[in-house]
């Protein structure tokens, strides 16, 4: 038996392929009659397959016995119905819109009762501030005495030249 | 209910159509809740085992288990028996996986050794200290259980990709051609996959070979 038969790179990755029974015919062929001559090549694939043995003590896990139960209930939770009246928030959210809706009522009454209010009862303070500009320029007003004379005044002319300046 | 139900005027023939949990997932496109209950019973340890081996930690895996099945009820109205039903389930089971992996190191989660998990399936913290003691005297002999936490400590040592080829391989025997199409890659990747992931764990386990035998 020749020891020195070595395996090459691609024949050694090919060896698990050799074990799992995924190569072709020629391959495993040519694999075989590398192993019937070199030890070392032997060796190596009963490495391989027995590493691939002891992968067998590994535990198959198990799910919890109400696993199946479990998994079908949440699938029925995610595809219930969203009924509003069901959520535990409804409740709060449904006197907080009440609290909410009352307050608005209440701002607007006071906003359309000032409104009326403003528009039907007169303020004594109006025709004053109606009045504001003569009143501010009564004393001028009082010493021009009669209209007829700025009348005059006005179709003479003779502030004319001082307006075009 | 009869298992054999008429499948659905939408789905054309198909080569799955012979899978039975193909038949059970068009009933439950119709609407049959049992039939999907068949399908979580049949399935649930299975995927358990591969998510436990995953995660090292059994409640874990029965979240992502759960996960995998409100995928699956949640599509199950756009169904269309394009592979058999396994391969599908693997599948998500997969891209869950990945995900769920992705979302852990987001976090940055330092990942509990496997003594400190609260898993259901036997590894405790006095286990931990049994696998270092093992790990420093290979040559003693050791009983199943202290095997079983070497062969749990060489399995971690694969990255997500490679563990999930191999537990496919051993627990589901699921051919390369299976694997390539439920981890959507393709059969040569699969095949060096489980090379090298193979090659690691005969690295690992090699000082305790002469011992399980």
């Amino acid at each position: 038996m020749e020891k020195t038969v070595r395996l090459n790179a691609d024949q050694r990755e090919d060896l698990v392929a050799y074990l799992d029974g995924e190569l072709p015919d020629e391959e495993v062929q040519q694999i075989d009659h590398i192993i019937a001559r070199s030890e070392v090549a032997r060796h190596e694939v009963e490495a391989l397959a027995r590493t691939w043995e002891m992968l067998d003590v590994l535990p198959a896990a198990k799910a919890s016995d109400d696993f199946a139960s479990k998994t079908m209930t949440n699938l029925k939770v995610m595809e219930a119905p969203f009924i509003l009246e069901d959520q535990w928030w409804y409740p709060y959210l449904r006197r907080t819109g009440v609290i909410c809706g009352w307050l608005l009522c209440l701002g607007l009454s006071g906003w359309l009762g000032f409104q009326i209010t403003r528009y039907w009862v007169p303020n004594p303070h109006d025709q004053l501030l109606n009045d504001l500009p003569v009143i501010e320029n009564l004393d001028q007003y009082q010493d021009v005495r009669e209209i007829e004379f700025l009348n005059l005044l006005k179709q003479s002319s003779v502030f004319d030249d001082v307006q075009e300046k | 209910m009869a298992l054999t139900t008429t499948p659905p005027a939408d789905v054309d023939e198909s080569g799955f159509l012979h899978d039975p949990e193909v038949q059970l997932m068009l009933r439950v496109k119709q609407g049959d809740d049992e039939a999907f209950t068949t399908l979580v019973k049949t399935y649930q340890d299975r995927l358990a085992t591969i998510f436990f081996h995953m995660t090292q930690n059994q409640e874990a895996a029965e979240d992502l288990a759960q996960d995998v099945f409100m995928r699956i009820y949640r599509a199950r109205n756009g169904y269309q028996p394009t592979a058999r039903f396994s391969t599908w389930l693997f599948r998500i089971a997969n891209n869950l996986a990945i995900n769920s992996h992705r979302n852990k190191a987001r976090r940055k989660e330092v990942p509990l050794p496997a003594g400190e998990t609260t898993s259901v399936s036997g590894v405790r913290p006095e286990s931990q200290v049994l696998a270092d003691k093992s790990a420093l005297m290979p040559t003693r002999q050791i009983d199943k259980h202290e095997l079983q936490l070497v062969v749990q400590k060489a399995i971690e040592q694969l990255n997500e990709r490679q563990r999930l080829t191999v537990l496919l391989h051993k627990f589901e025997g699921m051919s390369y051609s299976e694997i390539a199409e439920t981890m959507e890659m393709t059969v040569p990747a699969v095949k060096s996959i489980l090379s090298r992931a193979r090659d690691t764990l005969r690295t690992a386990l090699e000082p305790y070979m002469q011992m399980g035998k």
